[in-house]
């Protein structure tokens, strides 16, 4: 049994132009057994920052309110809101602190960074479970479903997207991929991150 | 003192057998066997092994090296050993592995070789045909439980065709224009690659001969139960051709060089 | 303190009579066609052994079989079911319809319940009726006709692609419209060679090249086939099915 496959649970992110999104499934499972078909494990960490957390169930809770402890200690303390990238050098270094006793999820993390012109600029990223950084130029994944995911998403993503295609890509991708996974699924909700807005949509996916 | 060879270069746990008096080297059983008698007695491990071998397709025809070397354990036990075998007029077979399994393939071959000339049908064994023959030989045995535990490229010229292609203990087949076994496969195989992908049908005797002398050389460096005495074949339209033992010179001056690990202080 | 009870005992290593060899295999079946592809690679653990040791064999002109898993099982099987079919044609004069292949094989891998073919058969072809199949085995004979189906190292990157791709699924046509029951020619060359593209990118086991295999149904005409890079036909006989291979590079690395 592995622990990593004991809950259940996908994410995926992907950049289009100027905005990225980010997307998970919603099932909570026991092994096999589906216990929820509404737990989330995506969460927003500010207005442009998106992180996901699939993995040990029991370690969303916990590195969820972590991330929210330090945020929270990392805007009081800079009096400015985290730039993406800084966020994911602080999961990284807030897993690897964990080097060899880990919480067994690999993040996802997905937002907008600005530029210094007032632009913005997308930015994704992934982690393993003791947290090596992979910034990719077009998209991550992670989870039990992560083969799959990478297979669509290679067949399907394209640059430039603007943020509706990106939306109908990462959807598309997500649910093709988690309907051939035994261990994700039942629903999803996908995030595309804009400069000036948040299109947040759950989607019916098959429930079987 | 562990005197069983299989157990040399390998740590040894102290904790249980001081005195390394097994696991006994296996040995096949041919005795009489009733119906539980599964895998577990048939199967066996290698004693006096060969090393690599390597082969390469060029101009006139093909080219193939392996070493004289067959090592019991890490001990250097024959020094002499032809490990490159013809096989009519137009094939060479070339083996690691196994050496007596080695041996009872080229007795099978010969015995093959006098049916077929028995015949006197006017048709004589091509490369092909030797390389298809062994690939099951081999596959059977493996499904026997009872393989035949060598690695074997078979390189040959006939009717103004070259043939380079490989088989092993479980019977997987391929063929390439570069071919390499056993430790090769790692080290000599890029470097043989680099050299003559895309060049087969340019390049000269002499220079694929310079390419299999480099990767012997290099294979000599870092393979340790591998000998600076080796043979080299050729198979072309003159027909095979096996050299006399070659001796390479190497340059260990830079050893002394090294540090980071040894007996070394400083 | 290592465990002492197991270590007193000679520790026995049996033979292992398999192997994995990589590679990816894919076929789709349209209305009157069907495609059969893989990747030419041959690989065991890091080691790429050959660039091209070919997947997928013409068996008849209206069957293509493709083989995955443990290549010497592959061949041999492969070997076989082409020997089961010369016989057959010596008996009844003609070529073994599709439908019977495939039990031919279900019965062929079944026969080995006991020491498998570590092989993942795909069959495609034409059946009598015309139009293009699909049929897909376990190592030990379980089959059903499909009209898709990937199998091999990068299965799980590839299956769930051409669920979006040739089933539609989760996709919603427009109001008054539906998805076509089976694509054009072009279209499914198209998706295969995606597919093999995006599996090479994605998995170490992938690469080097690709042949696709086409068999068309009796008296179609080329569906654009004949406009296709690299193209070349392999049919037999005269006024029956046509079977045509399209061979491409993929990247090496």
């Amino acid at each position: 049994m592995s622990i990593m496959e004991y809950n259940g649970g996908s994410v995926i992110a992907m950049v289009g132009k100027d905005c990225v999104a980010i997307a998970s499934d919603l099932r909570l499972g026991n092994q096999a057994l589906s216990i929820s078909s509404n737990f989330q494990k995506v969460f927003p960490v500010t207005d442009r920052i998106y992180v996901g957390l699939p993995g040990l169930g029991t370690d969303v809770t916990t590195l969820r309110e972590r991330f929210r402890y330090r945020i929270n200690m990392y805007t009081i303390k800079e009096e400015r809101e985290i730039e993406p990238e800084t966020f994911a050098h602080l999961v990284s270094s807030t897993l690897y602190e964990h080097r060899f006793g880990p919480y067994f999820i690999e993040p996802v993390i997905a937002g907008l960074s600005k530029t210094p012109s007032g632009g913005v600029k997308p930015l994704i990223a992934a982690a393993d479970l003791i947290g090596c950084l992979n910034f990719a130029k077009d998209f991550v994944v992670a989870g039990t479903a992560s083969t799959k995911l990478l297979g669509v998403a290679e067949g399907l993503w394209e640059p430039d997207l603007e943020p509706e295609d990106l939306f109908e890509t990462i959807s598309q991708t997500l649910l093709n991929s988690v309907d051939r996974d035994a261990f994700s699924g039942w629903g999803a909700v996908v995030h595309v991150i804009t400069k000036d807005s948040i299109i947040s949509r759950t989607l019916k996916g098959r429930m079987d | 003192m562990d005197h069983f060879p299989t157990n040399w270069g390998r740590p040894r746990n102290d904790a249980y057998d001081a005195y390394g008096t097994h696991p006994i080297p296996q040995r096949p059983y041919n005795g009489h066997q009733d119906a539980f008698a599964d895998a577990v007695q048939r199967t066996q491990q290698p004693i006096v092994t060969g090393t690599s071998v390597l082969a390469i397709k060029y101009k006139d025809g093909i080219m193939m090296a392996a070493d004289n070397l067959a090592s019991y354990g890490s001990l250097a036990r024959f020094k002499d050993v032809q490990r490159l075998h013809p096989v009519g007029q137009y094939t060479v077979l070339g083996a690691g592995g196994d050496m007596s399994d080695f041996q009872y393939i080229q007795h099978m071959l010969e015995q093959l070789s006098i049916d077929e000339f028995t015949c006197q049908d006017g048709h004589n064994l091509g490369p092909a045909e030797i390389h298809e023959y062994m690939s099951h030989v081999m596959y059977a045995r493996r499904s026997k439980m009872n393989p035949l535990w060598n690695s074997l490229i078979v390189g040959g010229y006939k009717d103004g065709k070259r043939f380079l292609s490989y088989v092993d203990l479980l019977g997987t087949t391929y063929s390439a224009s570069t071919l390499a076994t056993g430790y090769g496969a790692y080290i000599a195989q890029p470097l043989l690659r680099k050299a003559v992908e895309g060049r087969e049908d340019v390049l000269t005797e002499e220079e694929a001969r310079k390419i299999i002398e480099d990767s012997m050389r290099v294979l000599f460096y870092r393979d340790a139960r591998s000998l600076n005495k080796f043979q080299i074949a050729t198979v072309t339209s003159v027909g095979v051709n096996i050299s006399e033992s070659i001796q390479l010179d190497t340059s260990w001056s830079f050893a002394e060089g090294i540090r980071g690990y040894g007996a070394q202080t400083q | 303190m290592p465990d002492m009870t197991s270590l007193a005992h000679p520790q026995q290593r049996s033979f292992n009579p398999y192997s994995e060899n990589g590679g990816t295999i894919l076929a789709i079946a349209g209305a009157d066609f069907s495609v059969i592809a893989g990747d030419t690679r041959q690989s065991e653990g890091y080691s790429i052994q050959t660039r091209y040791a070919p997947k997928v064999f013409r068996l008849t002109d209206r069957a293509v079989l493709a083989v995955n898993g443990f290549a010497a099982d592959g061949n041999m099987f492969v070997k076989k079911v082409k020997q089961r079919l010369e016989w057959y044609r010596h008996a009844h004069s003609k070529d073994m319809p599709l439908r019977a292949i495939a039990r031919l094989i279900q019965t062929m891998l079944y026969a080995r319940r006991f020491f498998p073919y570590y092989v993942y058969n795909i069959l495609g072809g034409i059946e009598e009726d015309g139009t293009g199949a699909v049929y897909s085995f376990d190592p030990v004979g379980s089959y059903e006709r499909e009209a898709c189906r990937a199998a091999g190292a990068a299965q799980s990157l590839v299956q769930p692609f051409l669920d979006n791709q040739i089933y539609f699924k989760n996709q919603t046509p427009a109001l008054g419209t539906s998805h076509p029951a089976h694509l054009p020619l072009p279209t499914v060359l198209s998706i295969v060679i995606d597919s093999f593209t995006s599996a090479t990118e994605r998995h170490i086991e992938v690469g080097d090249g690709l042949e696709m295999y086409v068999v068309l149904a009796k008296g179609r005409n080329l569906q654009g086939l004949e406009g296709v890079r690299g193209m070349q036909e392999l049919t037999v006989t005269d006024d029956g099915e046509r079977v045509f291979v399209v061979r491409r590079d993929l990247k090496k690395d």
